[in-house]
């Protein structure tokens, strides 16, 4: 599903450049539950907002689903990731003056969906994650498990192939990080293709497959558990 | 995008400002009163200046419906009430009179001569002075100055020159400052016994309330001694037919008076219509000046919103990635923040509006002031602040649609 071949992103850090990513090549086939591990600073978050059309490469090819998508405009950006990527962030990232019910319809708002069916969907996506009975609260009245479940049914709501999760437990205890991980396989199990990024190794044990950046660089991509 | 999702895009902008606006009332409130009181000032502000131009054009329609007045010599700029602050040479005939009695009704309705000079008024002890006027029993009506108490000079009065008057009130209150009932009594003018048979209404005007009235010809007997007049006063048929009557009568008298133009004639004519024109023409360019000084407070508010989104925008740039990384498009974002300022701007226009005809009512009710809301300045004032919205707004706007994602959600 995911074809990377040869991505460059280089960024201005003062006077000086940065290669964030220095040549990387990556396939994920749909189904697949991969996790990118590395050190601070080694490009993860770079890959993956490349991975999530968040972001351009400066070179290098980039094929979704067929689709060549590393030079498109931003508009058409936009609409690949409403439709076909959900984004969990370390710090939820949810809008803090709408409920999580609104959180999680925000999505198909942006896909042109009328309220009554977007309600219908974002309830059962809340329903799916267990917050049943948190639907009308607003993100500052949620604990950080619950917001983390929120911005997952969010990233859910659309249906999309692929969710990207950047540090998801982050911001987390150890406990509810397990519970988090817990319902990531859980969709995984489901049919969801799924990429999580973290520099913690035993979070990146759940995944099928590791791959692991240096300096921008791919250093080990391998099936497998690590220890 | 479809009809419908086009549809489903207005609603959720519109829900999404109102509750950003609703989440900081305050500052939504501070930030809409400049497009507040600027709206608020050029509905205000030009119903004063409209009210004060009805008034004056009602208090000039006042004396007299349709009212032309011939006057003996050089014009002396457009005026209806100068007559009888001097004493005009009588030189308009009756051969004058009777060509203007020969027009159509269709064109005139009806004239009264008019002469006068000062006299000497006493009654018992008390003297006073007073324009002393000559005329016509149509005079009241034409002029639009009837009698308050007792009756107007008749026909019968005329043809037998009876020495009857009608007392303006200021020269009543002089002559019979007891406020006694003067029917019939005895007054002198230069001497002469005249009968009072009326007192005149009151109509604030020093030349009207300090004359006093008798007839024509009781005038040219006893006062004056000439045939003429100095004034043909004359009600037109209607306001449409003025200038036409005027022309009219214009060349017939320079024909009677072997003159060929205006310039060197020795009679002018004072249209109603001129001076109307030129008062309300004052208005208008009044009213204009405050409603642009107005209009200025208004662009005045339209910056204040812009500094508010800015602020805005910068405030929720995390906000706006999230939306951005959720699927929202640079229009997306734009409409949403355009949305807002139109709000914020149109919802400071509907406030301004209700405060602009309070304080038109106010200024009647409590001010005592002519003022005259005018649906015109409603429907400017209210589209202004609704591009003035669009039009601050956008900046702000388009800024927030181009916004990187990465860097907007990176943000702190
Ligand atoms: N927007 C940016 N501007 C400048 N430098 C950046 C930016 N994003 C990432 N970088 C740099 O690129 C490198 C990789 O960053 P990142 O992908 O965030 O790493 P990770 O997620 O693995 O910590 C780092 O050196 C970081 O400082
Ligand atoms: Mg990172």
């Amino acid at each position: 599903m995911i074809h990377i071949s040869d991505i460059h992103k280089r960024y201005q850090m003062g006077p000086t450049m940065v290669n964030a990513l220095g040549g990387v090549s990556l396939q994920i086939e749909a189904g697949e539950f991969v996790a990118i591990t590395g050190p601070s600073g080694s490009g993860k978050s770079t890959l993956m907002n490349i991975i999530g059309c968040l972001d351009s490469p400066d070179s290098g090819s980039y094929l979704l689903a067929g689709e060549e998508v590393a030079e498109l405009a931003p508009d058409d950006l936009a609409e690949i990731r409403n439709l076909r990527v959900g984004f969990v962030f370390q710090t939820f990232n949810l809008l803090p003056r709408a409920t999580a019910l609104e959180n999680v319809e925000l999505p198909l708002i942006y896909r042109g969906i009328g309220a009554r069916r977007r309600r219908a969907t974002a309830q059962a996506m809340l329903e799916r994650v267990g917050l049943d009975d948190r639907m009308t609260h607003l993100p500052t009245e949620l604990s950080g498990g619950q917001s983390q479940r929120v911005a997952i049914a969010r990233a859910l709501v659309g249906g999309p192939a692929l969710i990207l999760a950047d540090e998801p437990t982050g911001a987390l205890d150890t406990r509810t990080g397990e519970e988090i991980m817990a319902l990531f396989e859980e969709l995984n199990h489901d049919g969801v293709t799924l990429i999580l990024v973290t520099h913690d190794n035993a979070l990146a044990a759940h995944a099928d497959r590791l791959v692991r950046l240096l300096d921008g660089l791919i250093v080990d991509n391998r099936a497998g558990v690590i220890v | 995008m479809t009809g419908r999702a086009r549809l489903v895009m207005l609603w959720e902008n519109s829900a999404m400002s109102f509750r950003s606006i609703l989440s900081n009332k305050v500052r939504a409130f501070l930030t809409a009163l400049g497009v507040v009181i600027g709206v608020a000032s050029v509905i205000g502000l030009t119903a004063l200046g409209h009210g004060a131009g009805i008034a004056v054009e009602s208090r000039l329609s006042n004396l007299g419906a349709n009212l032309l007045i011939v006057y003996s010599g050089e014009p002396r700029g457009t005026s209806l009430v100068r007559q009888r602050t001097t004493n005009i040479a009588p030189m308009l005939t009756a051969d004058d009179l009777e060509f203007i009695d020969s027009l159509p009704s269709d064109l005139v309705v009806k004239t009264a001569r008019e002469s006068s000079q000062n006299g000497q008024l006493k009654f018992e002890n008390r003297n006073t002075v007073a324009t002393v006027i000559g005329t016509d029993p149509n005079y009241p009506d034409i002029r639009n100055f009837h009698p308050m108490y007792g009756s107007f000079f008749s026909e019968l009065d005329m043809e037998s020159r009876r020495n009857v008057v009608a007392i303006g009130v200021q020269t009543y209150r002089e002559l019979f400052p007891d406020g006694r009932d003067p029917l019939g009594a005895t007054i002198r003018i230069n001497g002469l016994p005249f009968h009072v048979i009326a007192i005149m209404e009151e109509k604030g005007s020093p030349t009207q309330d300090a004359s006093v009235l008798i007839p024509f010809t009781t005038y040219r007997r006893s006062l004056s001694g000439s045939d003429n007049y100095a004034i043909i006063n004359i009600q037109a048929a209607s306001t449409d037919v003025m200038y036409e009557l005027q022309s009219t009568i214009e060349n017939e008298m320079l024909r009677l008076r072997r003159v060929p133009s205006m310039e060197m004639a020795n009679f002018y004519i004072a249209n109603q219509m001129d001076l109307i024109g030129t008062v309300t023409g004052v208005a208008d360019t009044f009213t204009l000046l405050l409603a642009g000084i107005a209009a200025i407070s208004l662009l005045v508010g339209g910056i204040g919103i812009m500094n508010i989104m800015l602020v805005s925008v910068t405030e929720r740039t995390r906000e706006i990635g999230v939306r951005m990384a959720l699927g929202a498009k640079g229009r997306h974002v734009m409409t949403q923040f355009l949305t807002e300022a139109v709000i914020l701007s149109a919802g400071g226009g509907l406030i301004g509006v209700l405060l602009g005809y309070l304080f038109s009512w106010g200024a009647q009710r409590f001010g005592g002031l002519a003022s005259v809301v005018t649906p015109d300045s409603v429907l400017i004032a209210f589209s202004f602040a609704v591009v003035i919205g669009l039009f601050f707004g956008g900046y702000p706007a388009y800024r927030a649609s181009r916004l990187d994602p990465i860097e907007a959600l990176r943000y702190e």
